[in-house]
């Protein structure tokens, strides 16, 4: 895992809203089309689009806007705030506050990326601690080398193949995660499915 | 009045009386109104209004439990929602607690922490008011929505 050195600070230049494919996606909707009553945990915070979408099979959604809690909670010293322990205390109080074993799904989009160690990994753990056995999980990793900002977006479902994403102020410095790193990661999970996209983009499907 | 208070026009009267609770009024305890009911002030404890519109002004600081037909909400609210017919998010608002109900509009701008139940056999209830026109939600500014009837995004 490669960090990005630095302060954190947004940029002005706006990034484009971008509507791309994800396979990950798809897959992930597989799920949600082929069962009922399903419990779904966005993490892109709430949206019309996104509600709409999910309730529209019938399942409960549940929005938790990790990454506003983020920029509440670590400001503009973005990862080194991240090493301080009462900081990330805190984050780990606000987020992910549900018993245990609560959703079939979480769409966490692209947020683990902007955790940097020990933080991440309490993270995950909080993550596939809310998350039913058999549970899967979509999650977005920068695979861009040479990388060091990128944009912070909301994630918007437009269709089961379909996603926009919605620049939301700012950019901020990158980690690269290969598979390596995010099997090692993720190796409490059952299983781990990638795709790359063609911009810079590994989707992860990651079953509990 | 506190200067930094925000001037709230509450919604039109569709039917029947209507009830309000302004920006300087606290109440602890439980509100059941048999009318349209606005509260812009403090309460603590629960509200019920059902079969009537309940409107939650930007300047209100709600900490209850909410029951009504129609929930429209500008301010903050830490509790559980329940509407049987709709539940109105603004773009100021603040909820942070579970949401049930048969249809929601989410504006740009305001901030959910919760969970929606979204409840069929609601929605198949005839509506207790008569036919409005369809209150148009504000169009997205980034990125279009994903259901004719979804608001914009955050």
């Amino acid at each position: 895992m490669r960090f990005g050195a630095g302060k954190g600070a947004p940029s002005k230049d706006a990034p484009p809203t971008l509507t791309r494919h994800s396979s990950g996606f798809d897959q992930f909707c597989s799920m949600l089309q082929s069962a009922e009553g399903l419990s779904i945990l966005d993490m892109s915070g709430a949206s019309q689009a996104n509600i709409s979408f999910v309730t529209g099979f019938g399942h409960r959604i549940s929005s938790d806007d990790i990454i506003g809690t983020m920029q509440q909670q670590f400001g503009q010293d973005w990862f080194e705030s991240q090493q301080a322990a009462s900081t990330a205390h805190r984050f780990l109080e606000q987020t992910l506050t549900f018993p245990d074993a609560s959703f079939d799904g979480a769409l966490v989009w692209d947020a683990l990326q902007f955790l940097t160690s020990p933080l991440l990994e309490d993270t995950v753990a909080q993550l596939l601690r809310v998350m039913r056995p058999g549970a899967l999980m979509l999650a977005f990793f920068n695979a861009d080398e040479k990388a060091t900002r990128i944009p912070i977006y909301n994630y918007r479902i437009q269709d089961a193949k379909t996603i926009t994403q919605v620049p939301r102020g700012g950019y901020q410095h990158c980690q690269y995660f290969n598979h390596r790193t995010l099997e090692k990661l993720f190796e409490r999970a059952a299983s781990l499915k990638f795709f790359l996209t063609r911009d810079h983009l590994r989707e992860v499907i990651v079953r509990r | 009045m506190s200067s930094s208070s925000r001037s709230f026009e509450p919604e039109p009267m569709v039917r029947g009386g209507s009830a309000a609770l302004g920006k300087n009024v606290t109440v602890k305890g439980q509100i059941f109104a048999r009318e349209d009911l606005t509260i812009d002030g403090e309460v603590e404890g629960t509200v019920e209004c059902h079969e009537h519109r309940l409107t939650i002004g930007p300047n209100a600081r709600v900490q209850a439990g909410l029951k009504a037909r129609e929930i429209i909400i500008h301010g903050s609210i830490q509790g559980n929602v329940d509407a049987t017919d709709k539940i109105d998010l603004k773009k100021e608002a603040k909820l942070v607690g579970d949401i049930k109900t048969s249809r929601i509009v989410i504006e740009d701008g305001a901030y959910f922490k919760g969970s929606i139940d979204i409840s069929k056999s609601s929605a198949a209830k005839p509506p207790a008011a008569p036919p409005q026109p369809v209150q148009a939600a504000p169009q997205p500014s980034a990125a279009p929505a994903a259901s004719p009837a979804a608001a914009p995004t955050r």
